[in-house]
C-alpha cells in the first residue's frame, strides 16, 4: 500500500512525568521522527489522540505552547483503562500520537479584550495553553482573570504554576475549592458562586470556560446574569472519539462533529445544537 | 452497447474472474445468502432477493487489523495492514452499490480511511438488476432503482435465457476477457418497490427533535443493534487494542449508536442517556446530519432492517409518522 494511514500514530517517547495531583500527571512526550516532530504545530485548544499499546488510545488536550518546541506536554486524569495504562508509563517509554486534530481557541480573535478564564478541576487542562499564550504576548490582551476550582486544594492541577500567573501583569488568580484542609487559607466556595461574587464586567471581555458538566450549567447562569452574551463565553467540550478523522462518529452530537467542527465552540453555536452536548 | 450472455457464458465467465483476482459473490449459507470469496463458480447462488447482509462488510469489515505493534529488541516498529488482492464483488443488488457510493463520501473524504479506500480501488463492482422487489423494500425512493447503474462498473440484468450486460465503467470494462454478443433487445421493465415519504421529511426530523414521539417509539428497542448490522450504510465504529502474548494489534470493528456506552465518556458521562435519545440519534443521522453534510439521506432502501429488527422498528413507518406528525403540529 505504502499510503500514508491515519489511523497509525507517530511514535513518541515519553520524556518526563510530573504528579499534579493525586489523579493528575503531566506528560512531556517527545516525537521520535526528527521530521514529524518539526512539522507537528498546533494551536491552543487543539488536541491530540494518545496511545498506551495494548490498551487503546485516548483524546486529549494539548497542554504546552507550539513555539517552546520542547515536547508535547498533555494533563492527564486517571479514570479509565486507557488513562490507568498511560500512568503507568515511565520516562523512556514509548507511546502513540495522532493529531493535532480539531478547532482551537482564536485567541487572535480577542487582541484587545479582557479574558476571564474559569476552570474546573481537569477541565483546566485546555485552558492552561490559552492562559500561558495571553502571558507570552501579555500586551496583545486586556485584564486577564482567572478563576480556578477544584475538589480539594491537592486537585488544583496546574499550582506550580500559580505564583508565576499571580504575578503576572494586569492578571488576577482567584482559587476555590468544593472542600478546604487544614492548611488552605484561601476559599470553600463552588466555582460559580465565585464567578458571581468576583463579578467580571462583560465590557470588552470574553469568557473562556471547561469542567464539569453541572458547574458549566450553574457558570454559565451566573455569566448571563452578569451580562455576557452567549456569543462571548467560550468552551471546548470533551467527547468519546475513536479516530479524530469524522468517520467513526462517536462524537457526533446533533449535526456536529467535536473532533472536526469543534471541541472549540461558543455557547451562541451550542444554543443552537439540535441535540445539547 | 448492451451484450447477450447465455447462462454457460456467466458461469464460464466468472470462472474466468476468478482465476485472477478474488471473486466475492452470493453464497447460501445455512439458510443466510452471504458475500463471501468463492473458490468454485459452483458455490455461487443466483436465486435470493438480496443478500442478508450488505456488501459493505467487504470494504469496512466486522472486525480487522489496522496495524499490529512489532517489537525488535526494544524497538517498537507499527505495522499497517496492507491490502494486497485485487477483488470482484459479483451479484450486488443496485441499492447496495449505491450504499457503497454512500459510505465513501465519510471514508475517502480526506484524511480517507486507507484500509477502505485500498480496497474499493481493488475491488470492481459487477451489480445484478432486481427482477422482483421484496415486500420491505423502497429503493427508488431513495434515490435508486431495482436497475440502477450509477454505482456499480457492470450490470447484469437476468432475462429468460440469460443476461444482459451493461458496461458502465472503464474499470468494468477491464473485466471482460472475452467478446460477447450484442444485445439488440430492450431492458425488461424493472419491478415497483413501495413508496415512502423521503426528502421531505428532512425538516421533520428537526423540527420535531424533542418530541415524545421518539421515546414511545424506543420504548420497545432491545438495543440489539441488528439495525446498524444489516445497514449498508451505517459506518460507524470503535477502535480498540487486543493483546496476547505479547503481540498487540489495534483493531478497528462496527459499532451503533443505540449501544448504551457508544457516546459514554470517561468518569461517566452521557450525552444520549435513554433509548429514545438513541434511537432518534439513527434516524437523526440518517435522515438530517447525512444530508446536511454528504447531500443524500443515508438511507438506500433496501429494507433489511426492517426484515431484522426483532420488534418491528420500520423505517417506512417512522418516515410516515414523522411526515403525520409534521403535518400535525402545523408547518
Amino acid at each position: 500500500m505504502g499510503l500514508e494511514n491515519p489511523f497509525v500514530p507517530y511514535l513518541a517517547t515519553l520524556k518526563s512525568v510530573v504528579e499534579l495531583t493525586p489523579d493528575i500527571k503531566l506528560l512531556k512526550v517527545e516525537l521520535l521522527d526528527p521530521a514529524v516532530r518539526a512539522g507537528f504545530d498546533y494551536k491552543p485548544g487543539q488536541f491530540a489522540l494518545l496511545s498506551a499499546f495494548g490498551q487503546g488510545e485516548a483524546p486529549f488536550g494539548i497542554v504546552s505552547l507550539p513555539q517552546h518546541r520542547d515536547g508535547l506536554e498533555f494533563a492527564v486524569r486517571r479514570i479509565g483503562t486507557v488513562t490507568a495504562a498511560i500512568h503507568e508509563l515511565e520516562p523512556g517509554d514509548i507511546l502513540g500520537v495522532r493529531g493535532p486534530f480539531g478547532n482551537h481557541f482564536p485567541l487572535e480573535d480577542y487582541v484587545g479584550k479582557n479574558i476571564v478564564i474559569i476552570g474546573g478541576g481537569i477541565g483546566m487542562a485546555p485552558l492552561r495553553p490559552v492562559i500561558n499564550q495571553i502571558l507570552e504576548h501579555r500586551n496583545d490582551y486586556g485584564k486577564l482573570l482567572i478563576i480556578n476550582g477544584a475538589r480539594t486544594p491537592q486537585d488544583l492541577v496546574f499550582a506550580p504554576e500559580f505564583q508565576a500567573w499571580m504575578e503576572a501583569p494586569r492578571t488576577k488568580l482567584e482559587l476555590t475549592v468544593d472542600r478546604g484542609d487544614e492548611q488552605w487559607r484561601g476559599r470553600v466556595a463552588l466555582v460559580p458562586n465565585v464567578v458571581k461574587e468576583v463579578a467580571p464586567s462583560p465590557d470588552n471581555a470574553i469568557a473562556i470556560t471547561c469542567g464539569p458538566p453541572i458547574m458549566i450549567r450553574y457558570t454559565l447562569a451566573v455569566l448571563k446574569e452578569l451580562g455576557f452574551r452567549d456569543s462571548q463565553i467560550i468552551t471546548t467540550l470533551e467527547a468519546k472519539m475513536k479516530c479524530g478523522l469524522g468517520k467513526c462518529a462517536r462524537c457526533n452530537v446533533g449535526d456536529k462533529y467535536i473532533c472536526q467542527d469543534g471541541p472549540v465552540f461558543t455557547f451562541e453555536q451550542i444554543s443552537q445544537f439540535l441535540e445539547q452536548p | 452497447m448492451n451484450l447477450f450472455l447465455s447462462k454457460e457464458d456467466l458461469i464460464r465467465w466468472l470462472d474466468a474472474l476468478l482465476r485472477q483476482r478474488v471473486l466475492v459473490a452470493p453464497v447460501r449459507v445455512q439458510g443466510l445468502i452471504l458475500l463471501q470469496p468463492v473458490s468454485k463458480v459452483a458455490e455461487v447462488t443466483l436465486d435470493f432477493g438480496n443478500t442478508t447482509l450488505s456488501p459493505k462488510g467487504w470494504f469496512l469489515p466486522p472486525m480487522e487489523t489496522l496495524f499490529s505493534v512489532q517489537s525488535n529488541d526494544g524497538q517498537q516498529k507499527l505495522v499497517p495492514t496492507t491490502i494486497e488482492k485485487d477483488a470482484v464483488i459479483f451479484g450486488l443488488r443496485p441499492c447496495d452499490a449505491r450504499g457503497i457510493a454512500l459510505i465513501d463520501r465519510p471514508l475517502l473524504r480526506e484524511p480517507s480511511d486507507a484500509l477502505y479506500r485500498e480496497r474499493r480501488a481493488r475491488t470492481s463492482l459487477i451489480g445484478l438488476s432486481c427482477r422482483q422487489a421484496q415486500p420491505e423494500c423502497f429503493c427508488t425512493s431513495m434515490g435508486s432503482a431495482p436497475n440502477d447503474p450509477s454505482h456499480v462498473d457492470i450490470l447484469l440484468t437476468e432475462i429468460d435465457n440469460g443476461y444482459i450486460l451493461q458496461v458502465i465503467t472503464e474499470k468494468g470494462r477491464a473485466l471482460l476477457s472475452e467478446s460477447f454478443a450484442e444485445y439488440k433487445g430492450t431492458l425488461p421493465k424493472p419491478p415497483e418497490p413501495g413508496a415512502v415519504p423521503t426528502k421531505e421529511v428532512v425538516p421533520a426530523v428537526k423540527k420535531l427533535f424533542d418530541d415524545p414521539y421518539w421515546e414511545r417509539l424506543a420504548d420497545r428497542c432491545l438495543h440489539c443493534n441488528i439495525c446498524a448490522y444489516v445497514c449498508p450504510t451505517c459506518y460507524c465504529f470503535d477502535v480498540r487494542d487486543y493483546s496476547d502474548k505479547g503481540s498487540v494489534e489495534r483493531i478497528r470493528g462496527w459499532d451503533s449508536c443505540q449501544s448504551p456506552g457508544f457516546s459514554r465518556i470517561a468518569g461517566g458521562y452521557n450525552p444520549r442517556v435513554t433509548k429514545g435519545a438513541r434511537l432518534r440519534q439513527r434516524f437523526a443521522h440518517k435522515l438530517l446530519y447525512f444530508p446536511e453534510r454528504f447531500k443524500d439521506v443515508a438511507c438506500v432502501g433496501c429494507g433489511r432492517c426492517v426484515r431484522s429488527c426483532p420488534v418491528n422498528i420500520d423505517i417506512r413507518e417512522v418516515l410516515r409518522d414523522l411526515q403525520q406528525l409534521e403535518v400535525k403540529s402545523g408547518s
